[in-house]
C-alpha cells in the first residue's frame, strides 16, 4: 500500500514539474518521472498479484527510452532554430 | 468564302472592341465602314457566282449550316448595302464622341449578327444571330448608358424581345418534334408530301410568328420600338431600315413554306400586320420628338410587310424591305442631319422653317417623306401598291384588307408630309443657334439613299412592266397561286392608291400648314401622342404586378438571407470562442489534460 502512496506522490510531483517548468528539458525529466510513477505502482502490483506486471514495466522502459530519444532529437533540432528551449516561446500551432 | 461575309464585321467588333481606343478619332468609323464595305463586295461576287453553302459539324443533329440563296443573298445585299452608308454617316455623326471606337464595335457586331440571322440555314443558328441583334440593339440603344431613361429603354427592347422569343424556341422545339430536323431546307423538304400533324404545326406557325412579332414591333408587342429612339440616330435607322426589325418578315418569308400550308395562321398575320399598321399610322400623328414620328411610321410599314406576308405575297413583303430601307434610312439620317444642325434639339415644335437653312438635308427630307407618302413614281409607291394590289389577289387576301390598308395608306401620306411640314416649312420656332449644314461625310450616304429612295421601286414594276424581283425571288420562296386581274383592272387599283396617296399629300400639306387645328383634332392628338395609352396598358395590366410579385420575391429572399446570415454568424461566434481556447502554449494543453484525467476519475468514482 505504501508503495502506492510514494508511486501517487512521485507521479503528482511529476505533473506539477510539467505544468511548471519552462524549459522543455526539465518537462521532460517530469515526464520521465511520471512513467517512474507508474513503474513504481506495477512493480508494487506485481508484489501482491503476481508477476505480470513487471513485464509491463519493463515495456514502459524500454518505450520511455525510445521517446527521450526522440523527444530529445526533437529539442535539439528545435535548439538550432531558435537558440532557446522555453516551451511557452513555441505557440505558433495557436488557432 | 461564305463564312467570310459574317467575319468581316466580326473582325471589325474585335480589333475595335480590343485595340479601338488606341485608333485616332476618323479611323475607327473607316474601319467599320470598310469591313461591312468588303462583307457586302464578297456577298454580292458570291450572289453573282450563284450563291453558296457553308456547313460545319457543330451539336449533334445541327450542323451549322449557313446558305446564300437568292432570298438571303436579297437581304444580305440590303443588311450590308444600307448598312455600310449608315457607318459612313455615323463618322461624321458620332465625331467627337467619347465612345466613337465602342459604338463602332458594336456596329460591327450588329451587322456579323445580322448577316448570320440572313445566312442561317437552320433555325438554331437563325437563333443565334436572332439574339445577336437582339444583344446588339441593347447595346446600342443604350449607348449613352449615363442616361437613366436610355438605359431602361434598351432593357425594354431587349426585355419586350425575349417574350418573342419564347415563342422562337417552342415553335422550334415543336418542329424538332415533328421533323427530328431544324435545317431549313430538310424541313421545306419534308413539308412537301402532306402534312402530318397540320394543328401542332400550325401551333409552331404561331410561335414562330410570335417571334417575328417581337423583332419586328407588332402589335401587341411594338411598346418598345418607339422608345429604342434613345440610341444615336445612325442606330436608329440601322435598327429600323435594313436589319433589325425587318428579320420578323425574313422569318416569315424563309419560312413560307410553313406558312404557305397553313391558311389560318397566315390569316392571322394578315390580321396582326393591318391592325399594327392602323396602330402605328395613328400614333404618328401625336408624336412630337422628330425621330419618334419615324419610329412610329416604321412600326406601321412593318404592319404593311406582314399584311403582304400574311396573304401570301412573300416576294411583295420583302420588296417593301427592300424600298423601305432607303426611304427609312433616308428619313432617319435627314432627322439626324436636322438634330446635328440644331445642337440636339429633337422636338418638332421648335424646328420648322429649315427649308432656307440646310439646302441638302431638306431635299433628303422631302424626298424621304414623299416615298413614305408614296407620290406615284417614287419607290414607296411601288411596293406599297404592289400590297394593296396582293391581297386582292393572293390567296389569303380580301376587300377588307384592301380597303383597311388604302385607309392606312392615306393616314401614311399626311403623317409624312406632317413630319416635312413641322420641320422644315413655316416660321422659325426657337432655334437656339445659326443651323448649318451637316458636313460631307453625312450627306453623301444620304444622296445614295435619296437616289435608292426613288429608284428602289423600279426593281418590280407592276404587270406588264419588267418585274426583275419575282422571279429572282421565286426560287426561294413557296409557291402560292396568285391569280392575275385583268390589266384594266390592275391599273385602275394602281391608280387609285396614287389617287389616294396625292390626297394624303395634299390633305397633310394643308392641313397642317394651318395656324390653328381644330378642337377635335387637339383632342385625337392627345391620345396619339401616347400611342393610345398602350404603354399605361401594360404598366398596368401587366409590368407592376410583374414588378410588386418580383417585390415580395426580393423580400422573402432578403429575409431568408438575413437567416442565414444571422446562423453563419451564430456559429462563426461560437467557433471563435472554442478557437480562443486553442492558446499554442503546451503547458496550457498538459493543464487542460490533467484537469480532463481529473474530471474523467471523478466521474468513474461517482
Amino acid at each position: 500500500m505504501s508503495y502506492l502512496f510514494a508511486s501517487a506522490l512521485l507521479f503528482a510531483l511529476g505533473v506539477y514539474g510539467v505544468l511548471t517548468r519552462r524549459t522543455a528539458i526539465l518537462v521532460f525529466l517530469s515526464i520521465e518521472l511520471m512513467l517512474n510513477a507508474a513503474n513504481l505502482s506495477l512493480v508494487g502490483f506485481a508484489r501482491a498479484f503476481g508477476l505480470e506486471g513487471q513485464v509491463a514495466a519493463l515495456m514502459v522502459i524500454a518505450i520511455a527510452a525510445a521517446e527521450v530519444a526522440v523527444g530529445l532529437g526533437l529539442i535539439v533540432a528545435i535548439f538550432r532554430q531558435r537558440e532557446s528551449t522555453a516551451v511557452d516561446d513555441l505557440s505558433e500551432l495557436r488557432g | 468564302m461564305l463564312l467570310l461575309t459574317i467575319l468581316f464585321p466580326l473582325l471589325g467588333f474585335a480589333l475595335l472592341g480590343l485595340f479601338g481606343k488606341k485608333l485616332k478619332e476618323p479611323l475607327p468609323g473607316v474601319l467599320a465602314s470598310a469591313l461591312v464595305l468588303a462583307s457586302f463586295l464578297l456577298g454580292v461576287g458570291l450572289l453573282a457566282q450563284g450563291g453558296g453553302r457553308f456547313q460545319a459539324e457543330w451539336l449533334p443533329g445541327i450542323p451549322f449550316s449557313l446558305v446564300l440563296d437568292n432570298l438571303s443573298g436579297f437581304m444580305l445585299i440590303i443588311v450590308t448595302g444600307v448598312g455600310f452608308l449608315i457607318h459612313v454617316y455615323a463618322i461624321g455623326y458620332m465625331a467627337g464622341d467619347a465612345g466613337n471606337s465602342r459604338f463602332f464595335a458594336y456596329f460591327n457586331f450588329f451587322i456579323a449578327m445580322m448577316l448570320t440571322l440572313v445566312l442561317a440555314d437552320s433555325y438554331p443558328v437563325m437563333f443565334i444571330g436572332w439574339e445577336g441583334v437582339g444583344l446588339a440593339s441593347f447595346l446600342l440603344i443604350g449607348f449613352w448608358y449615363q442616361n437613366a431613361q436610355y438605359a431602361d429603354s434598351a432593357r425594354k427592347a431587349f426585355i419586350v424581345n425575349r417574350i418573342g422569343d419564347l415563342g422562337f424556341l417552342l415553335g422550334m422545339a415543336i418542329l424538332w418534334a415533328l421533323y427530328g430536323t431544324l435545317s431549313i431546307s430538310e424541313l421545306k423538304e419534308a413539308l412537301e408530301g402532306p402534312l402530318k400533324n397540320p394543328s401542332l404545326l400550325a401551333l409552331a406557325g404561331l410561335l414562330l410568328f410570335l417571334g417575328a412579332v417581337g423583332k419586328s414591333a407588332q402589335v401587341p408587342l411594338m411598346v418598345w420600338l418607339p422608345d429604342a429612339m434613345a440610341g444615336p440616330t445612325p442606330v436608329s435607322a440601322l435598327i429600323h431600315a435594313a436589319t433589325m426589325v425587318t428579320a420578323g418578315v425574313y422569318l416569315i418569308a424563309r419560312s413560307s413554306f410553313l406558312y404557305a400550308n397553313l391558311p389560318d395562321v397566315s390569316y392571322t398575320i394578315a390580321v396582326i400586320g393591318l391592325l399594327t399598321a392602323a396602330y402605328g399610322a395613328l400614333s404618328a400623328f401625336g408624336q412630337n420628338d422628330i425621330k419618334r414620328i419615324v419610329a412610329y411610321s416604321t412600326i406601321s410599314q412593318l404592319g404593311y410587310m406582314f399584311l403582304a406576308a400574311g396573304v401570301g405575297a412573300y416576294w411583295v413583303a420583302l420588296f417593301h424591305v427592300f424600298t423601305h430601307a432607303f426611304f427609312k434610312a433616308l428619313l432617319f439620317l435627314a432627322s439626324g442631319s436636322v438634330i446635328h444642325a440644331l445642337g440636339g434639339e429633337q422636338d418638332v415644335r421648335k424646328m420648322g422653317g429649315l427649308w432656307k437653312h440646310l439646302p441638302y438635308t431638306r431635299w433628303h427630307g422631302l424626298i424621304g417623306a414623299l416615298a413614305l407618302g408614296g407620290l406615284p413614281l417614287l419607290s414607296g409607291f411601288w411596293s406599297k401598291d404592289a400590297i394593296l394590289t396582293a391581297t386582292l389577289t393572293y390567296p389569303f387576301g380580301s376587300l377588307g384588307f384592301y380597303l383597311g390598308a388604302l385607309l392606312v395608306a392615306v393616314l401614311t401620306a399626311m403623317y409624312a408630309m406632317r413630319w416635312f411640314v413641322l420641320v422644315f416649312l413655316g416660321e422659325e420656332r426657337g432655334h437656339h443657334h445659326h443651323p448649318h449644314e451637316a458636313p460631307a461625310v453625312m450627306l453623301w450616304p444620304n444622296h445614295l439613299l435619296a437616289l435608292g429612295s426613288v429608284l428602289a421601286g423600279y426593281l418590280a414594276l407592276p404587270h406588264p412592266l419588267p418585274n426583275l424581283l419575282e422571279p429572282f425571288l421565286k426560287p426561294a420562296l413557296a409557291e402560292v397561286e396568285a391569280h392575275h386581274p385583268s390589266l384594266g383592272a390592275e391599273w385602275g387599283l394602281i391608280a387609285l392608291s396614287g389617287a389616294v396617296a396625292l390626297l394624303g399629300l395634299w390633305v397633310g400639306y394643308t392641313f397642317f400648314q394651318r395656324k390653328a387645328l381644330p378642337a377635335w383634332y387637339l383632342a385625337f392628338e392627345a391620345w396619339s401622342r401616347e400611342g393610345f395609352y398602350m404603354d399605361r396598358v401594360y404598366n398596368a395590366l401587366l409590368v407592376n404586378p410583374l414588378k410588386a410579385l418580383a417585390e415580395a420575391l426580393f423580400y422573402g429572399d432578403g429575409s431568408l438571407l438575413r437567416g442565414y446570415f444571422g446562423l453563419g454568424g451564430t456559429v462563426r461566434t461560437l467557433g471563435q470562442g472554442i478557437a480562443r481556447l486553442q492558446t499554442g502554449y503546451l503547458r496550457v494543453y498538459a493543464l487542460l489534460f490533467v484537469l480532463g484525467v481529473l474530471v474523467l476519475l471523478g466521474v468513474m468514482r461517482w
